[in-house]
This record gives C-alpha cells, sequence and structure tokens, in this order.
C-alpha cells in the first residue's frame, strides 16, 4: 500500500507543478484566510489577557479617609476583615498603591518622580472567597466609618467584557465567512484540474479505478495547498508578531502584566489542521461533483 | 460467460439503439459482432462493461448482472475485461509505455511490476522501440497496438474490441486480429465489433449481426 499511497502523492505533486497559477491562487487565499482568521483570534485572546489583567477578577476597593494614620487604616481594615469573614481583605497603604502604579506605567512611571507628595489614598481590596453579590458588600463597606469611597468596578468590565464577546462574536463570523470563501476557491481551483484532466479520469474508470483511486490525488493536491496556505499565514503571523508586538507592548505600557499570546506550535499546527481540512473539504466539494457527471 | 436477456436502450423518445436483444457468449469463445454504422455495436460492448445502463432487460457478465452492480463492482468488473476503444483512449501525455502500464496501475501493482509487464505486452505487439515515445508521434497503427497492449496486460478474462482494424491496411489488420486471436486461444473470450464484413468471410467465427438494434443474424 505505501507504494501506492506514495505514487497517489508524486502524482498530486506533479499536477499542482503543472498548474502553478490555479495552485497558487488558492494557496494564496487559504493563506490569507488563515492569516486573518488567526490575526483575529489573537486579537480575542490579547483582549481577554488585557480584561483579566485590568481586574476582570471580582473585587471591591475601598478608599479610606486620607486623614487616617496607618494605624487608623489598620483598625477599619480589622473591622472590615471581622465583619465579612467571606471576604479576603488587604490593606494597601499609600505608598504600596504609588509603587503598583510605577510598575504599571513601566517607561512613563518616572513620571511620578516629579509629584510634591503621594496623592493615593489607603485601600481595601475586597474580594469574596466564592464569589457573590459585589454591590450588597461594596453598600456595606461604604458604611464603616474611615472609608471615603467604594468602587467596585463592574460596570467598566461588564462594558469591556461585553466589547469583548461581541469582537469574539464578530471574530468567529468573520473567521467562518473567511473559510468559505477559501473553501469555495480550492473547490474551483480542483475543478478547474478536474476539468482539465477529464480524459484521464474516464480512462482510470474505463480501466477500473475506484473513485477513490481518482479521488486520492485531487484530495491530496487539496489537503497540500491548505498546508501550504497555513504555512504562509504561519510566517504572516510570526513576521506581524515580530513588527507589531514589540511596538504595541509599548504604547500599552499601562497594560503591563498582560502577557499577549505568541505563536507556538501548538497553534501551528492548528494552522495547519485547518488549512489542509479547508483544502480536503474543498477538493472533495470539486470532485465529488464531477464524479457524479 | 456473456448474457443479454431482452435488452433494450434508447436515448429519450429517439428510435431505440437496441431493441430487445438477448443473446449469449459462451467461456472462451471468439464472436464477430458486425452490422452497419449505427447498427448499436458500440452501445451493445459499452453494456458489456458498465459504462451505459440498459433502458430494459438484463445484462450478465461473468455470472454477474450489470446493472445491479454497487458502485465498486463496476471497477471490479471492468478489472476482469479489456477494451480497445475505436478512438483508442490513449492519455497524449503519457509515453507508451506508461499508457500500458496504466491498467496495472489502478490495481496498485508496484512500480516495478508495471514496468516489467507494460514492456512484456509492447514488445508482443511490436513495439518494444516505441516504449518511450508519446501517442502523438506514433501512427494510427501503432496507437491501436498500444490500445490493444493496454486492454490485455492485466490478462482479462474477457476482451472487448470495438473497430480494431479500422483505417488500417491489410497487413496491419491481420497483424492486430492475431494478437485479439492469441488473446483468445490463452483463454480469453473476445467479442469484436467491426463494420467490415471482409474480416468475417476471412476469419470464420461466429458472427452476431446487429441492424436498427436487433439481432438479426447469428451464425
Amino acid at each position: 500500500m505505501t507504494h501506492v499511497a506514495w505514487r497517489l502523492l508524486r502524482r498530486a505533486l506533479v499536477n499542482l507543478w503543472r498548474a502553478p497559477l490555479p495552485s497558487l491562487l488558492a494557496v494564496v487565499t487559504i493563506g490569507l484566510a488563515l492569516f486573518l482568521g488567526g490575526a483575529l483570534a489573537f486579537s480575542v485572546l490579547g483582549a481577554r489577557a488585557l480584561l483579566d489583567s485590568w481586574g476582570a477578577q471580582p473585587s471591591v476597593t475601598a478608599y479610606l479617609d486620607r486623614s487616617l494614620s496607618e494605624d487608623q487604616a489598620r483598625a477599619v481594615a480589622e473591622r472590615v476583615r471581622a465583619d465579612h469573614p467571606e471576604a479576603e481583605v488587604v490593606l494597601v497603604s499609600p505608598a504600596q498603591a504609588l509603587e503598583r502604579l510605577r510598575v504599571q506605567l513601566g517607561d512613563l512611571g518616572g513620571a511620578l518622580e516629579g509629584l510634591p507628595r503621594n496623592p493615593l489614598p489607603a485601600t481595601l481590596e475586597l474580594t469574596p472567597r466564592r464569589g457573590g453579590e459585589l454591590r450588597a458588600l461594596a453598600d456595606q463597606v461604604s458604611n464603616v466609618g474611615g472609608v471615603a469611597e467604594v468602587d467596585y468596578g463592574r460596570e467598566w468590565v461588564d462594558r469591556l467584557e461585553a466589547l469583548g464577546s461581541a469582537l469574539r462574536g464578530f471574530g468567529s463570523a468573520s473567521l467562518l465567512l473567511l473559510a468559505l470563501a477559501a473553501l469555495l476557491v480550492v473547490a474551483n481551483t480542483i475543478r478547474l484540474a478536474v476539468y482539465a484532466r477529464r480524459d484521464e479520469i474516464e480512462i482510470m474508470k474505463l480501466v477500473g479505478a475506484t473513485d477513490g483511486y481518482v479521488r486520492a490525488p485531487f484530495l491530496l493536491e487539496g489537503a497540500l495547498q491548505g498546508l501550504a496556505g497555513a504555512a504562509l499565514a504561519g510566517a504572516g503571523l510570526l513576521l506581524a508578531q515580530r513588527l507589531i508586538l514589540p511596538r504595541a507592548a509599548s504604547a500599552f505600557a499601562f497594560a503591563a502584566g498582560a502577557s499577549a499570546p505568541r505563536l507556538a506550535p501548538v497553534h501551528c499546527a492548528v494552522l495547519a489542521a485547518a488549512g489542509a481540512l479547508v483544502g480536503l473539504c474543498g477538493s472533495y466539494l470539486a470532485v465529488a461533483r464531477s464524479l457524479r457527471t | 460467460m456473456i448474457q443479454l436477456f431482452h435488452v433494450t436502450k434508447r436515448w429519450s423518445h429517439d428510435p431505440p439503439v437496441l431493441d430487445d436483444v438477448t443473446l449469449q457468449v459462451e467461456k472462451g469463445e471468439f464472436v464477430w459482432l458486425t452490422g452497419p454504422s449505427g447498427a448499436g455495436k458500440t452501445t451493445l460492448l459499452r453494456l458489456l462493461f458498465g459504462a451505459e445502463e440498459p433502458t430494459s432487460g438484463q445484462v450478465i457478465v461473468g455470472g454477474r448482472n450489470v446493472n445491479r452492480l454497487s458502485a465498486g463492482g463496476v471497477p471490479r468488473l471492468r478489472r476482469k475485461i479489456g477494451v480497445v476503444f475505436q478512438d483508442f483512449k490513449l492519455l497524449p501525455n503519457r509515453t507508451a509505455l506508461e499508457n500500458v502500464g496504466y491498467a496495472l496501475e489502478v490495481l496498485g501493482a508496484p512500480d516495478a511490476q508495471i514496468r516489467e509487464r507494460a514492456r512484456k505486452r509492447l514488445a508482443q505487439v511490436g513495439l518494444a522501440e516505441k516504449a518511450g515515445s508519446l501517442p502523438v508521434r506514433m501512427s494510427g497503427g501503432e496507437q491501436q497496438r498500444v490500445a490493444i497492449a493496454r486492454a490485455l496486460v492485466n490478462e482479462p478474462a474477457i476482451l472487448l474490441a470495438d473497430e480494431p482494424t479500422g483505417n488500417l491496411d491489410a497487413s496491419l489488420t491481420d497483424s492486430i486480429l492475431q494478437l485479439l486471436f492469441d488473446a483468445n486461444a490463452r483463454g480469453a473470450t473476445v467479442v469484436v465489433a467491426t463494420h467490415d464484413r471482409g474480416l468475417l468471410s476471412r476469419y470464420h467465427r461466429r458472427a452476431i449481426q446487429l441492424h436498427h438494434g436487433r439481432v438479426t443474424a447469428d451464425a
């Protein structure tokens, strides 16, 4: 059987070589579709990481009165801990808050050196241990003496999550459309190849070739086109990652801590599988129709 | 080996190409299928290897009802039948050797075996030196012999030839017919369609005559 598989593969390669332009068109189309799909997927993953870094983790932040001393702030924290054993309570001093901000701003952190005094208040960060209603927790904490303001940040996080969800939906729909377009181009390319070799197919069938034997080189051609397209898309994504990510990272310095997704071997395998699948499906459609007629 | 029972073939509302044909060809027989152009000879041969389906009636080849074969059954049937087509049906971009080997390729034979057997068949039809030639560089007679070599290369039980000597001179006709007689002598059942009645008088074999799709003589 190995020699038959090798023969079919050889024939598929020869056929690709004999019709380089339609093959190239199919490869570029699949490559483009996979590149755009991959870029969309990475954008969605990046946005997700950004959201997580911005505090998608549900928590309540209580800003303490600036006039409180360090001891008074600790006392308020102890009281809140005692009242709310269901939440983890962390006291962040003004100095710690300033240090965090400096880290988050990255290169821009130097701007904080010029401040005459630390403008940040001490805060309490409350994180429910097993989820729970943030609004109720925020309301209760806001009534504790020494707490100036409470923010539980859900509104903007919800909005960002809705945006992320819309982005995912748009990405999936676009990906589907792109895959469909690539599939149709491959189907058309293979259909042209089938038409050009209709005499050969007729003779193959007359001398006893099964439909599977007739179909195999065309399916291999489609799969090879898909794999070549995936390689093209992978190279494009790698290039984009090298050129765009460093600039994006410096532009989004405030998002330090969010690790942008990088093209890993598993992503390359997914790209290759998607490319081969699109190529296979496209050629199967073309050949199935041609064999019927 | 071959049986047709009340076979009729017609396309839409045209007069039938074959009209209620019943005949039988025994294993190892050599049969002329004769009649003028349009008598239905080619259609009858096409029914035998499953290239056409009868409008009505039954076609039995090698004990199998051709009309009831599964999708995989048709290729299996064709592997037992060698066909020499009137228009040769050679692949123009393949050499004579590759064209002959093609029938073995689809059977999954190894490359070395394909080359060896194809060379042997080409030598048998007197074309050993043309193994590397493309059909376009060969004469009609040479192409016909390549087509016969391809039909014989997997030693089929049945050999069907459609006008194998059309447009050939007398000496070439004799050499090509000799190839078919040799195949018959080796045990193959051979059906040769021809409109050349001179052949029938030169080579006495059973002759089935068709006229307007009906069997008018069988002797």
